[in-house]
Formats: structure tokens, sequence, C-alpha cells
């Protein structure tokens, strides 16, 4: 695989203007700058990566899947919108191949992940008093995911 | 334009994905007033709710006030703020002693979004996973939140 700087490189041959910020992004940066950043380089590197290596390799798949969701999704509130973006359905079609990489999305930062993972594996561990509260229901799904082996 | 805190890289995406999202909101100006996050959603907003995402899905993942039904209609979203207090009205303009919210819309009549209106007359919205935003009522009208369906108040 090639490296960042590489890619970097690669775009600036093609006459792409890369931000400064990107360029030069270094460790002196707030977490949403960083995850920003981070999500640039996801989308620098999905550039270079045929979509049907992307479909042999399921972590790869899924984050070409989430970063197409949340893009499509920023700005909705209606859930049902939110859960029926293709890419979304796409996700929950994995199966439970994409419950460790749902929750290891979860431990990074909420999201709407919870019909995926009810969709995925019949359970819904989160109290009704938890209901809308992202960040319990996320903190009850990860517990979960620790009691079924899922996370370490 | 956007009144930006500060100008980080994330304040300017977030702007431009706003403006590219809503582009009345360059006509009309708007401010952003918060982090982006997904705590809540405008539903909840404009209740003044800031702990739950309030959406009426049928999978029961979502807060929604127990004793109005779990449908995703125009008439479901307005017992909702009747539950706490608002009433149907024609007139959008700031009244002083009381509080307004907007409830918008798409073509088929499905709500997509609800506004808050402040002191200054303003609105005040949550865009989704995303940012606060203070703007003019018609500044968010469009393909994403379609049109202004109701308007309600309730006494101050």
């Amino acid at each position: 695989m090639t490296s960042f700087s590489e890619n970097i490189s690669k775009l600036q041959t093609k006459e792409v203007k890369v931000p400064s910020w990107v360029v030069h992004a270094n460790t002196a940066v707030g977490e949403d700058s960083k995850r920003v950043i981070d999500e640039y380089k996801r989308t620098i590197e999905h550039y270079f990566v045929p979509i049907s290596r992307q479909w042999a390799d399921p972590p790869r798949r899924f984050l070409s899947l989430k970063i197409q969701w949340e893009s499509g999704t920023a700005f909705l509130s209606s859930i049902t919108e939110i859960v029926l973006h293709p890419a979304y359905q796409q996700i929950i079609g994995m199966g439970p191949i994409a419950i460790p990489m749902i929750l290891s999305e979860m431990q990074k930062k909420p999201n709407h992940w919870f019909w995926a993972l009810k969709a995925i594996t019949g359970d819904d561990p989160v109290p009704p008093n938890q209901r809308g509260r992202l960040r319990e229901m996320t903190a009850t799904w990860l517990l979960w995911g620790k009691k079924q082996g899922y996370i370490l | 334009m956007v009144a930006l805190g500060q100008e980080t890289g994330v304040h300017i995406i977030s702007a431009t994905i706003i403006e590219l999202a809503f582009p009345n909101l360059v006509v009309n100006g708007y401010t952003i007033t918060s982090p982006a996050t997904p705590d809540y959603n405008c539903i909840a907003w404009a209740a003044e709710d800031i702990q739950a995402w309030w959406w009426p899905d049928q999978q029961l993942c979502y807060y929604w006030p127990p004793e109005i039904p779990r449908k995703e209609t125009l008439e479901v979203f307005i017992m909702a703020y009747e539950a706490l207090g608002y009433s149907v009205c024609e007139d959008p303009a700031y009244e002083i002693n009381f509080e307004k919210i907007a409830i918008f819309a798409d073509a088929a009549g499905k709500p997509t979004h609800a506004a808050r209106q402040l002191h200054s007359g303003k609105w005040t919205s949550k865009l989704g996973n995303s940012e606060d935003i203070e703007h003019a009522l018609g500044g968010i009208s469009g393909s994403k939140y379609g049109v202004v369906a109701v308007i309600m108040k309730r006494p101050k």
C-alpha cells in the first residue's frame, strides 16, 4: 500500500489542490481537526484503490460505506431516512462480519449504529429509559460487545 | 456570510458543507452557534431538550413522548408539540409574549425538521448530526428540509 505522502504527491502531480493543513498536518491539533484530517486521508486512499479491491476487503468496504453514509445523512433528523440510506443498508447486508467494525466505530464516537446492530444481531440491550440518548445507548451496546467477545 | 468563532480548518469545512446543503443561508446569513454533536436533533432542540434524539421510529430505538403515537406524520408532530403547550398559528413573525416553532415538511408532507424562534426574531436549528445554527426562517428551505408546513406558538 502506498503511503499518505506518496498519495498526496500523486494528487499534486494531477494538479489537484490539496489544502495545506492536510499536507502539513501535525500532532498539534485538536480531536476534531484530527478526525477531519483522518477522513481526508481515507478519502485520498479511497481515490487510489479500485472498488473491486475494496469489495474483497471488508474493513475497507465498511469504511467506504461508512463515509458515504455519514456524508449523505449529516443534516438529516429522520432516523428512517438515515437508516434507509443505501450505504447503511449495505453495511447491514455485510452481516455479522460488520459487528466488530461497527463497535470499533462506536468506541470512537456515538452515531446511529443501533438499527444496524439490532438488525444484524437480533438483539437489543438498550433499556427504554435510554432511548434517544446516544451516549448511553452506545455505552450499553459496547458493554454488550464486551460480553459477546467482540471487544477485548 | 457565516460568523465563525474560530477560523480553523474544521469550521471552514463545516461552513462550506452547510452552505452547499442550504444555499439560501448564503443569501440570508447565518451563524454557527455550537459544535457538531449527535446527542440531540432538531425536533428535540425545538423542544429545548439537548439530552435525546427525538424520532417516532417503529424500531423503538429513539425517544418519542410516550403518550404520542409513533407515526411520521405532520399531525403526530403537531401533537408532540401540543403536549408541550404549543398550538398551531399562522404567523411566523416575532411576538413578544409568545415562543414559536416551525415544522418543515417535504413535498409528500412528511416532517423533516423543526426550528425554534429566538428573542431576536431569528430562528435556531440543529442540523441533523451537525451544528446548531441561527438563521432566517427561509434560510433552510430547499431540497433537504422542504418548506415550512406549520407554525406553532405558546405563551412565554
